[in-house]
């Protein structure tokens, strides 16, 4: 125990200890992996929105006197973000649809603004898919769409302002309410007690910077008075006041050293994509019916299939994808340190030139990650399909969901309902078929790549003022204020709290015409069922218009298993004259009488030809006797063929047996 | 089988032949391959006719085209006869398999590829057996 070593270990380690210390206070947190399979435990220290650590006071404080633990609330971006890049996180496909540089890629569901009582749906949203309104466009501010739509919203992107400015009058009010950070645990805890119900209510009391820590059941409001009524009561332009309300925090969360443990998984469950990604055509009780998608009864997660890695440009699973993702700078950073990690030697440019290209060439991947990309890779088993009896010209017309994915089509489109449009996982007064917004599915249009799919389809529906052709709709506050709309008794709002009741024209041309006449905004007009509706020399006329067209996105999901694929029943059931792929009723949907709203069949609403569709369906009646013709035929030639083919075989071998038979 | 039964078989054959050639060669020709829409219903319409005829000029035609047979036709043209048969037979198979449940998506594929290109076959086989039998009117 005397050599030099020993001796150097022993007056040397304190300095020795600082130095490690300073080296991991170094040591960027987010460079820190364990790498390995089995999950990190994540008994973690809380940090709030200004980085320091969350300590809950002691229940009894130094002077003995009984005291509440708390404290500031928590805040994801910088405790989670202490070892997951939180800048690259925040350029994900959930929360990246306000970022120019994004490409929007196939369109998706939008988000609908429904007003019942205004009779409003319009869809919104920022990535500028055709037929969906921008925000800004409707004169939504972000503070309003995210107070609108934070009870699905998951934070980041227009809930998080890069910088808020005082004197806004919306986003300076985020100074008190903070902002909507991206709350992991939506989708990573795995213990079922995230609370979305808190988490609504804490939201819409404004209390934006409070929600993660009430949601996740870290503690409670610790205030009787919302962030929402603070920021009332502040003036645009003043300072924000310092103190603000805490959480009361639930010290059996924490442990002895302060630690609080998550339980989360990098793979999320099922059930936490369900709240926003619930879509449900089995109405009310009738949800006992429905089979759930093949992929999850099989034993898959959601994830499987729509990956991501830690920037959560996640994978959305369409044919053509690879073309519309970006590689984002954050991606390109991380992939290049790892690069330079990895070898030394290589310089900055170079590395982060062949990151690019990593990246680029992962990102073909990705197709491997789509319907028929997994089946016919066979990945996680997928069984490969063999179409017995469908000729190849279904797989080049039709999407593999067009047999495979969404409810059976009828002679009519089913209602069905989504999370975020139906503010589904929230406890209201069930929703029935008539609940705004209506949306429909099946409904096979073609897709940008030309093939037949099935599609989910909403009317758009809004007052507004046409100057020219230039429509502008109006907010449901505005429509609201200025329109005379019947309004329902109290009897009649607690039975049908959706006001579901259709307007009449009388009821539609009343509330036309008691609109300020005001030229210069234009005449005003009611946009519902795929018509406008407008009063011209004290006449209502309704008609087609471009801007009352549905606006459609594809389904892929659930998914039924071969036996009950469309088409498994044999050719008629989408070669028939009363198919509903081309003679199912359209009937647009929207807070008009059902025999007002515009109404097409499925041919026509992707533009095919109603005789060739029928005359098609017309020959399959005689399919059957074609194939008998064509095979006796076949079968005479065959004989013929095989009868004059042994004749030759006998003239070929007829010498050689008789020169046998004079051998012997 | 009469003379004019065998002359009449070949002529549905070339009538319906014709007609399935412009519509099916004719569109891969285009390369507007596969056939849609009308055009295909023509080709479907037509296929009986000519299954129906390949058939006749099998029953009626066979018997003159045998080797070492006394026959007004001579060796390449019976040649030419015996591969419009194998061809015919091959494409009105490879044309009707399809609409049963046998094949999954790449024999489906296959019999596709095979429809078209013994098609091509047939179709050039017939065009040098014509002149042959004008020559031998």
């Amino acid at each position: 125990m005397g050599s030099p070593v020993f001796w150097f270990l022993r007056h040397a380690r304190l300095p020795l200890l600082a130095a490690v210390a300073f080296w991991l206070g170094l040591a960027r947190a987010e460079d820190i992996h364990t790498d390995s399979r089995t999950p990190f435990l994540h008994n973690i220290p809380l940090h709030d929105a200004q980085g320091r650590l969350i300590s809950p006071a002691p229940p009894v404080s130094d002077d003995g006197k009984p005291q509440d633990s708390k404290a500031n609330p928590y805040s994801p971006a910088l405790t989670c973000g202490k070892c997951h890049d939180y800048d690259a996180i925040s350029q994900g496909w959930h929360f990246n649809a306000d970022s120019p540089t994004v490409k929007p890629g196939r369109p998706g569901e939008p988000w609908i603004l429904t007003d019942p009582a205004t009779h409003t749906q319009i869809p919104l949203s920022y990535r500028g898919w055709a037929g969906t309104f921008k925000p800004s466009d409707l004169g939504l501010s972000d503070f309003e769409f995210v107070t609108n739509f934070a009870r699905h919203f998951p934070g980041g992107g227009p809930g998080e302002p890069g910088k808020i400015k005082s004197r806004d009058p919306q986003m300076g009010r985020m100074l008190i309410t903070g902002t909507m950070e991206i709350d992991c645990l939506i989708c990573h805890q795995t213990t079922g007690r995230y609370d979305h119900e808190a988490r609504f209510n804490a939201l819409q009391a404004q209390n934006f910077r409070w929600a993660p820590s009430i949601a996740s059941g870290l503690g409670v409001f610790a205030s009787f008075k919302s962030a929402g009524s603070i920021a009332d009561s502040w003036h645009p332009g003043r300072p924000a006041p310092t103190t603000l309300p805490a959480i009361k925090y639930n010290r059996a969360r924490f442990d002895t050293e302060n630690n609080v443990l998550f339980q989360v998984s990098r793979r999320p469950p099922v059930n936490n994509c369900y709240y926003c990604h619930t879509s449900e055509s089995a109405l009310g009780d009738a949800r006992w019916h429905g089979d759930l998608d093949v992929h999850i009864k099989a034993g898959l997660l959601c994830v499987d299939c729509h990956r991501n890695g830690l920037d959560h440009v996640i994978v959305r699973g369409y044919e053509g994808e690879a073309r519309d993702r970006a590689i984002t700078d954050s991606a390109v950073d991380l992939r290049t340190l790892l690069i330079r990690r990895d070898n030394s030697a290589i310089n900055a440019d170079a590395a982060r030139k062949l990151a690019r290209q990593q990246l680029q060439s992962e990102a073909g991947q990705i197709e491997t990650l789509t319907c028929r990309g997994c089946h016919t890779e066979g990945r996680l088993g997928s069984p490969r399909p063999v179409h017995k009896g469908l000729p190849p010209i279904h797989l080049a017309k039709l999407s593999c969901t067009a047999c495979h994915s969404g409810p059976l089509p009828a002679s009519e489109p089913q209602v069905v309902h989504t999370s975020m449009a139906h503010k589904l996982g929230l406890p209201a007064p069930e929703r029935g078929k008539n609940t705004a917004p209506v949306i429909l599915e099946p409904v096979f249009l073609r897709g940008a790549d030309g093939k037949i799919a099935p599609f989910k389809m909403v009317w758009p529906s809004y007052w507004a003022r046409l100057n020219g052709t230039n429509l502008v709709p109006l907010l449901p506050d505005e429509a609201a204020k200025t329109a005379t709309l019947p309004q329902p008794s109290s009897d009649a709002a607690a039975r049908d709290p959706y006001n579901t009741k259709p307007l009449t024209d009388q009821e539609i041309q009343k509330a036309l015409e008691s609109f300020p006449s005001e030229p210069s905004r234009g005449e005003p007009v009611f946009i519902a069922a795929g018509k406008i509706y407008r009063v011209q020399k004290g006449v209502l006329s309704a008609g087609e218009f471009p801007a009352a067209q549905p606006y459609a996105w594809a389904l892929a999901h659930d998914v039924r298993p071969a036996s009950q694929a469309l088409g498994s029943r044999g050719c008629a059931e989408c070669h028939a004259s009363d198919s509903p792929m081309y003679f199912a009723t359209v009937a647009a949907r929207g807070p008009v009488e059902p025999k007002n709203g515009l109404s097409k069949e499925m041919w026509e609403m992707r533009g095919d030809d109603k005789t060739v569709a029928s005359f098609f369906a017309f020959t399959f009646h005689f399919r059957p006797l074609l194939k008998c013709i064509v095979f006796a035929a076949a079968f005479v030639v065959l004989g013929v063929l095989i009868l004059y083919g042994l004749r030759g075989l006998g003239a070929i071998t007829a010498p050689a047996s008789s020169t046998g038979k004079e051998r012997s | 089988m009469s003379r004019a039964a065998g002359k009449f078989s070949y002529a549905v054959l070339c009538a319906a032949g014709l007609v399935l050639a412009v519509t099916g060669i004719g569109t891969f020709a285009l390369g507007k391959a596969p056939m849609t829409h009308w055009v295909l219903m023509l080709h479907v319409a037509f296929a009986p006719l000519f299954a129906l005829g390949l058939a006749a000029v099998a029953l009626t035609w066979s018997g003159l085209c045998r080797a070492g047979v006394e026959s007004p036709l001579n060796a390449p043209a019976k040649a030419l006869l015996w591969l419009i048969l194998l061809t015919g037979l091959v494409v009105t198979l490879s044309g009707v398999v399809p609409m049963t449940p046998l094949f999954g998506s790449n024999g489906q594929h296959l019999l596709y590829l095979t429809h078209r290109y013994s098609a091509i076959v047939l179709t050039a086989a017939v065009l040098l057996h014509l002149p042959l039998l004008v020559r031998h009117k």
